[in-house]
């Protein structure tokens, strides 16, 4: 196989601008991913990180470039962009759980309205997934009678009930007490061990150090460094980064 | 303790202000002399008199006790007049009958005016709600819509019809549409009030959809549900609960605008209360139970309501 076509995400010379052209989000991004690679992306805040997280989905879309996800090209008229979100996950600093469903017709939701896939497959999938994040005495339950960490957990086997190649996360941690950080850590662990497609942004640095393959440092729009962890905790290669990594750590 | 007493306290001046405020009326009433006499609104709620069952024409009585059947041989016709159910004959067998005459008499409880009035007024209480449901949820998502062509379509009608009366709209339904689309009274009436209501609908519907959390569309389209579908079954769902009391708001303010169809000469509560207080010079009962009528409509509609609400409090 070509170097290309292990590529599941493929971005060129994207650009974003928000309020009419004022505001430059994203200047010029190159970046790739392979399939199975963890990719964390970290920077300041109002660094453009989620923005680059939400065009990979077309949650926002991009004045000019290319992103081309699984080999289907995002921006082409042809592509049916609905097909293309049932394979990329996406799980939100928020949650942003249905409040009136169930924690399993939540993750049952999707599977069953959009995919169309049969009730008892979805159903004992759903359970599977529920299991899988540490959560089957919660079922029944709803959002509002979850705690963070479990509401998040949710969320996770909401977008893995898809059956996705691709997850993307945006500061999945970030709204969690700290108690329940771990938890959901773990979750995202052992689906990095499973060897899922992520691409993560968040600021656990432990986490990008123990699961990265690649980590990016984003500032201003821009894609300032993109190393494997060891390189770019113990020897940033810019100095940017360097000044960024002296604050947090 | 100390508070409970006060609750008391209040309870019984509210009972007294109650009290104080009927006799008021009771004692305004015999001011100008007016004698109450609510027996004579029971006949237009219920009649429960004996009706005459008179005879069409000259003819022959004959009578058949075993089969419960008057039968009258009407003079110059070829088909008898037949009566079947009746309490009380009034006439024998063989009787010559001249044509007024009283033949028997039927003791049957039947619907007053004011009940007939109540039934039409439901009804178009209920055709008016559904087709505002239906036509304020198509304007709301027309107004929250991207296309600015279905965008200032929904601006523009919903102005158009806040801004205008009620009563005017109903003239102009009636008189100018009706006419041009030959639409009988009632229709023209349920359309009036369903073109009104739906305006404010279609505003309680967008202001539901926008007081969802952005995130709800975000996470329903991440899975690669198609915006009609993560409306049907995130933002809609979400929405629906929480229009629900202003909604009941509009409902009941839809069944107390339905009076004004009056003016188009349909017979609903109002108009049938008009009627019957010409016929039954008890024009104070008559309103009072126009008015209590009103009120079981309107409490019923939101007590419904309010049973819905709860059931769908599960999720909070
Ligand atoms: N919907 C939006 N409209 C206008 N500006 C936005 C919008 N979303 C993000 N921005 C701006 O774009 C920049 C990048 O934001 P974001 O991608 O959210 O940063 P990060 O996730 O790194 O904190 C910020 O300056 C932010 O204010
Ligand atoms: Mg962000």
């Amino acid at each position: 196989m070509t170097d290309t076509a292990d590529n599941i995400i493929v971005a060129t010379d994207v650009e974003k601008y928000y309020n009419n052209g004022a505001l430059h989000a994203l200047k010029t991004v190159n970046t790739t991913v392979k399939r199975g690679e963890v990719v964390v992306i970290v920077g300041p805040s109002g660094s453009g990180k989620s923005t680059l997280l939400r065009t990979l989905n077309q949650l926002e879309t991009i004045e000019s470039g290319t992103i081309i996800v699984d080999g289907v090209d995002m921006y082409d008229r042809n592509t049916n962009i609905n097909k293309l979100r049932e394979n990329v996950g996406m799980v939100f600093q928020g949650f942003n759980l249905f409040p009136h469903k169930t924690a399993l017709e939540n993750v049952m939701l999707a599977p069953l309205k959009v995919a169309k896939r049969p009730l008892a497959e979805v159903t004992e999938h759903a359970r599977e997934l529920m299991y899988k994040v540490g959560l089957a005495d919660r079922m029944e339950n709803y959002p509002s009678q979850l705690s963070g960490g479990q509401m998040q957990r949710v969320a996770i086997a909401r977008a893995l009930a898809m059956r996705p190649d691709i997850m993307l996360f945006d500061e999945p941690t970030s709204a969690l007490d700290p108690e329940m950080v771990g938890e959901v850590l773990d979750v995202m662990k052992s689906l990095a061990a499973e060897g899922m497609t992520m691409v993560v942004v968040t600021h656990e640095m432990g986490f990008a150090r123990e699961v990265a393959d690649r980590v990016l440092f984003m500032e201003e729009g821009a894609l300032l460094v993109d190393a494997s962890p060891d390189v770019f905790f113990d020897t940033p290669p810019h100095t940017r980064l360097k000044q960024f990594l002296s604050k947090i750590l | 303790m100390h508070a409970k007493q006060k609750t008391w306290l209040w309870n019984a001046v509210f009972v007294g202000i109650v009290f104080a405020l009927s006799y008021s009326v009771y004692f305004a009433s015999q001011k100008i002399e007016y004698n109450w006499r609510w027996e004579r609104v029971v006949p237009y709620i219920i009649n429960t008199d004996a009706q005459e069952i008179t005879a069409p024409g000259d003819g022959t009585v004959e009578i058949d006790e075993r089969s419960h059947q008057l039968t009258l041989v009407v003079d110059g016709e070829t088909t008898p007049f037949v009566v079947k159910e009746y309490t009380e004959l009034q006439v024998s067998d063989g009787d010559l009958i001249f044509e007024g005459d009283t033949l028997a008499t039927l003791e049957q409880w039947q619907i007053g005016p004011l009940i007939d009035g109540l039934i039409v007024t439901i009804e178009i209480s209920v055709y008016s709600l559904i087709i505002a449901l239906v036509l304020g949820l198509v304007i709301g998502l027309m107004r929250i819509s991207a296309n600015p062509l279905l965008r200032n379509m929904a601006i523009l009608y919903i102005e158009v019809i806040r801004g205008t009366p009620l009563l005017v709209q109903i003239f102009i339904m009636y008189f100018f549409i009706g006419t041009v689309m030959d639409l009988e009274r009632f229709t023209a009436g349920v359309i009036a009030l369903s073109v009104f209501t739906g305006a404010y609908v279609a505003e309680i519907i967008r202001s539901g959809i926008q007081s969802i959390p952005v995130g709800q569309m975000e996470a329903a389209r991440s899975l690669g549900m198609s915006y009609p579908k993560a409306m049907t079954f995130i933002i809609l769902p979400q929405a629906f609960k929480r229009t629900l009391p202003p909604m009941a708001g509009q409902f009941i303010n839809l069944i107390k605008d339905s009076s004004l169809v009056s003016v188009i000469s349909i017979t609903d509560l109002t108009k049938a209360g008009r009627e019957v207080v010409s016929g039954s010079f008890a024009p104070f009962e008559v309103w009072f139970t126009v008015a209590l009528l009103y009120l079981v409509l309107t409490s019923a509609l939101s007590w419904a309501i309010q049973r819905l609400e709860k059931r769908l409090s599960a999720s909070d």
